[in-house]
């Protein structure tokens, strides 16, 4: 092997806090060598990005405790170096890109400032040169007017933007190695694939080695040249991308593998983690049969029908606060549901899909255009209509009230304009918590004590409350890990097989979608582009946007057909 | 007017012709309706609450005048007409600028107030200041290692002061620099005389400073745990350069709010500091005038006192936009 550019070995850490303390990595090891690209993947919480802070030393030294171990940066332990040195390497030998690209740049800092920081703290160069520079690395992430990015605010960046930002701020200094925690996690999927390309031209063309940390297998099988595989603080699995993805060894690869909705047979049960690593009291129940063919007979009927829906949110407005300019997010949009069935409406962030949904469950007043459930218009307010309609929210952290107890949450539909009392509420909230796959006796418990996965499963516990049809799921397991996005699924599934519901799936995720819809709605720029049959749509699809977008998708097969 | 109703409906991306002409010019026109709308309530408020308070007359003409001179006075000053014809008087006056005279002294009201209103500002503008002078720095030292155990101690310290009365401290200033060391004077004011400015402006600064410390020093802690910092550090930055390049200009952001409100609540004279320093500004004047009903100088003072602390609140707003990129206007 090449010269190692970063070597650890047997690093073990734990955060210290007065609870005790947490061991966050349990004896890792791990080598980059020089221009290699090497990935480290896992679930949140595995520690793969305590891996990565800890290269630089960017965890508070006064939280954590490392009984054994040492990491060394070209052949330094950066462990025993003081903080001096360690700001040399910082930006300088090896440098960090972020996952956040809203909130990784200061937002009161210009670009221009921004880079030019890093670029005279490590170079020996006149301010001068440090523009000469920036603006040459803001041409090399392809940005078509690096002048004016140069001299704006983060704030007046695009997401996609604001991440050439960082990696031409990454590159500044020649790096030996780059470390990318989450790089393109928060990007839409077109401009995470230019965003990966981009960060691997670079790579190659300055030898640089990079240290690549995600969540998503894809990404890993599309980029790295070798895989860590994360699970609780160990490296499960290591080896060349191509044999950890194509012939996993360890139960944990395999299940998270089994885990992706990608390349399995649509609608059928996905393999979830928690089962394959037999941590007892799986709360995966199955509900009723998992077999898909026992399925509802479908009606046939049409249930939604989105009539030239249109919304318009004001822009400006005259001095009596009366609108005078708008923004259309939704133009003139058509598509129908069919009972039982799932339509998916895809497509980037801002196209318009969220204010589509929330129209449907009237949240947004429409501006032109109609939304006919069951030949009643939306806009009529029909009590009866309103709560056969319910909707899942993306984010399970922000939507559910902080302070109010599971049964309270899960039971507040119920109250609307009736009265019942508590002990009739409760044994409600048990019910609905069985038939999310969470245990009754935890109905008096908050939010906060729950995970991810359980916190949307009692939104959605929520939403069946009042016994709805017709469900508007926006982005639900966007915010969640896969093995728990393979939970979820389940669970939609097993939900629509059970009662027959019809469902609006909200994704930005082809594979996802893939997975469990029956038809697809893309949007692009507020119009719906293109629709139809799921499959027919993903595998042949006619709109340029669309077939930008399937190019986009990263994805194992295709990884390996390059 | 009536155009934009009937414009609007015509096409939701047209503006009317009317609101494009004076599109730019929205925010200045709502703050000038803002203001107009604000004088108005606080005039006719107070005109008719004042009137509720006393009879201004009788303390004219004293306790032992007779129910003749009562008559005499109250014809002199308009004061036996109906209210609400005095409201009128009163308001067709004002429009003219005249805010009538002071029933004690026959001044001018709106006059006497502008002469008190220099020493208000001064104290005003030397008390905070010092107190941002003292608290910003502070503030962003407790707030760059807040756990540390030395800041913990001072957090405290800062704690006990913000618990303090402003009466007390001044009482103990008095005490200590007036009495004790004799090195400033305890009462007064000469423009002239920088030492009669100290003890004033430095009460109502030890008052200010505690709840300031205390906010920066909130702020820069949060700030310090935000992403940008993460990817300074990660760029290499050193100590001081995350605290006041990066940390302490988002920090600020939210002390402007409390520097603003602060600062409007000056303004508006400090009434017991004032009046403990015998210190001649509007605050003082406030008591005065008050305790002797005299009306249109308690006014005059309301109405500057109105005018003063909307500016300061305008011109919190634009250094918001000053201080944050994300508030400007684009183009701008």
């Amino acid at each position: 092997m090449v010269k190692p550019v970063v070597r650890i070995e047997d690093l073990s850490l734990e955060f210290i806090s007065q609870a005790g303390a947490f061991e966050a990595l349990k004896g890792i090891s791990l080598d980059i060598g020089e221009g290699e690209i090497v990935g480290v993947v896992g679930e949140s919480g595995s520690g793969k990005s305590v891996t990565a802070m800890n290269i630089l030393q960017l965890l508070p030294r006064t939280k954590i405790r490392v009984p054994t171990g040492s990491i060394n940066v070209l052949d330094h332990d950066v462990r025993a170096m003081s903080e001096k040195r360690l700001q040399q390497i910082r930006g300088g030998e090896v440098s960090m890109i972020f996952q956040e690209p809203m909130t990784a740049l200061n937002p009161v800092l210009r670009v221009s400032d921004q880079i030019n920081d890093v670029i005279l703290r490590h170079k020996d160069v006149s301010a001068l040169e440090a523009e000469e520079i920036s603006l040459s690395l803001l041409e090399d992430t392809q940005i078509a007017d690096p002048r004016r990015v140069y001299e704006s605010y983060p704030h007046e960046l695009s997401g996609g933007m604001r991440q050439r930002v960082m990696i031409a701020m990454a590159f500044s200094c020649s790096p030996k190695l780059i470390v990318a925690d989450e790089p393109t996690t928060a990007l839409d999927v077109t401009v995470q694939a230019q965003i990966l390309r981009l960060l691997k031209e670079r790579a190659e063309k300055t030898n640089t080695s990079v240290l690549l940390i995600t969540h998503d297998l894809a990404v890993v099988a599309q980029l790295c040249n070798r895989v860590y595989v994360m699970y609780k603080g160990e490296f499960v699995e290591e080896g060349t991308t191509q044999d950890v993805i194509g012939n996993p060894q360890h139960v944990y690869t395999k299940a998270l593998l089994n885990s992706l909705p990608e390349g399995k047979t649509p609608k059928s049960r996905l393999a979830t983690v928690a089962a394959a690593m037999l941590e007892g009291g799986s709360n995966d129940k199955v509900i009723k049969s998992p077999v898909a063919a026992t399925r509802i007979a479908r009606s046939g009927d049409t249930v939604l029908e989105i009539k030239k829906g249109t919304v318009r949110y004001p822009k400006d407005y005259n001095f009596f606060g009366r609108p005078i300019t708008f923004h259309t997010a939704v133009d003139h949009v058509s598509v129908d549901i069919k009972e039982g069935e799932t339509l998916a409406l895809v497509g980037e962030s801002g196209c318009g899909k969220t204010s589509l949904a929330n129209a449907v469950v009237g949240l947004n007043p429409l501006a032109d255009g109609e939304i006919i459930y069951r030949g009643k218009n939306i806009k009529d307010h029909d009590p009866e209509t309103r709560r056969e309609i319910q909707i899942v929210f993306q984010d399970p952290q922000s939507s559910l009230d902080p302070r109010w107890p599971v049964w309270k949450i899960m039971t507040e539909p119920l109250t609307v304009g009736k009265s019942l009392d508590k002990a009739e509420l409760r044994k409600r909230a048990g019910e609905l918590c069985e038939m999310v796959g969470l245990e009754p006796d935890q109905i008096d418990r908050l939010p906060h004590e729950f995970s991810g996965g359980q916190r949307q499963r009692i939104a959605i516990g929520r939403a069946l409350s009042v016994r709805p049809k017709l469900l508007v799921l926006d982005e639900p397991t966007s915010a969640l890990d896969v093995s728990v996005q393979a939970q979820i699924l389940n669970l939609l599934l097993d939900l629509q097989d059970e009662f027959g519901l019809t469902y609006l799936f909200i994704s930005h995720d082809v594979a996802v979608v893939r997975h469990i819809a029956d038809k697809v709605a893309v949007m692009y720029q507020s119009k719906v582009v293109e629709e139809g049959d799921t499959e027919q749509i993903l595998s042949a699809p006619t709109h340029e946007y669309t077939r930008t977008l399937m190019n986009a998708v990263p994805s194992l097969e295709k990884a390996f057909a390059a | 007017m009536s155009s934009t109703a009937e414009t609007a409906p015509a096409g939701p991306q047209a503006a009317g012709r009317w609101d494009s002409l004076i599109g730019p010019f929205v925010p200045v026109l709502h703050q000038l309706t803002r203001l107009a709308v604000l004088l108005f309530m606080v005039t006719t408020l107070l005109f008719f609450m004042l009137r509720l308070a006393g009879d201004p007359a009788l303390v004219l003409a004293g306790n032992d005048a007779t129910p003749e001179q009562l008559e005499a006075i109250r014809a002199q000053y308009g004061l036996d007409k109906p209210l609400i014809v005095q409201y009128f008087n009163y308001m067709g006056n004002l429009i003219q600028g005249d805010f009538g005279k002071s029933l004690a002294s026959g001044e001018r009201a709106m006059g006497k107030v502008l002469t008190m209103l220099p020493a208000t500002l001064l104290i005003a503008g030397l008390a905070m200041a010092a107190s941002i002078c003292i608290a910003i720095p502070l503030g962003a030292w407790l707030g760059f290692k807040p756990e540390r155990f030395d800041r913990r101690g001072v957090s405290g310290i800062i704690f006990v002061f913000q618990g303090v009365p402003g009466f007390v401290s001044a009482l103990i200033f008095i005490q200590v620099f007036a009495v004790n060391l004799r090195w400033l004077p305890s009462l007064g004011m000469d423009y002239g005389n920088v030492k009669t400015w100290i003890l004033p402006s430095a009460s109502l600064a030890w008052f200010l400073m505690p709840s300031l410390t205390r906010v920066v020093a909130a702020n820069t802690a949060e700030a310090m745990r935000e992403d940008y910092i993460r990817t300074a550090r990660a760029g290499g930055a050193p100590g001081y350069s995350l605290l006041w390049r990066h940390a302490l200009p988002n920090a600020l952001l939210g002390a402007a709010a409390l520097i603003g409100t602060q600062f409007a609540f000056l303004v508006g004279g400090a009434v017991i500091t004032e009046t403990i320093f015998a210190w001649p500004g509007i605050g003082w004047l406030l008591i005065e005038s008050t305790q002797t009903l005299d009306f249109p100088v308690v006014q005059a003072l309301a109405f500057c006192i109105a005018i003063l602390v909307f500016t300061v609140n305008a011109v919190t707003d634009l250094s918001f936009q000053y201080l944050d990129p994300r508030l400007r206007t684009k183009g701008n």
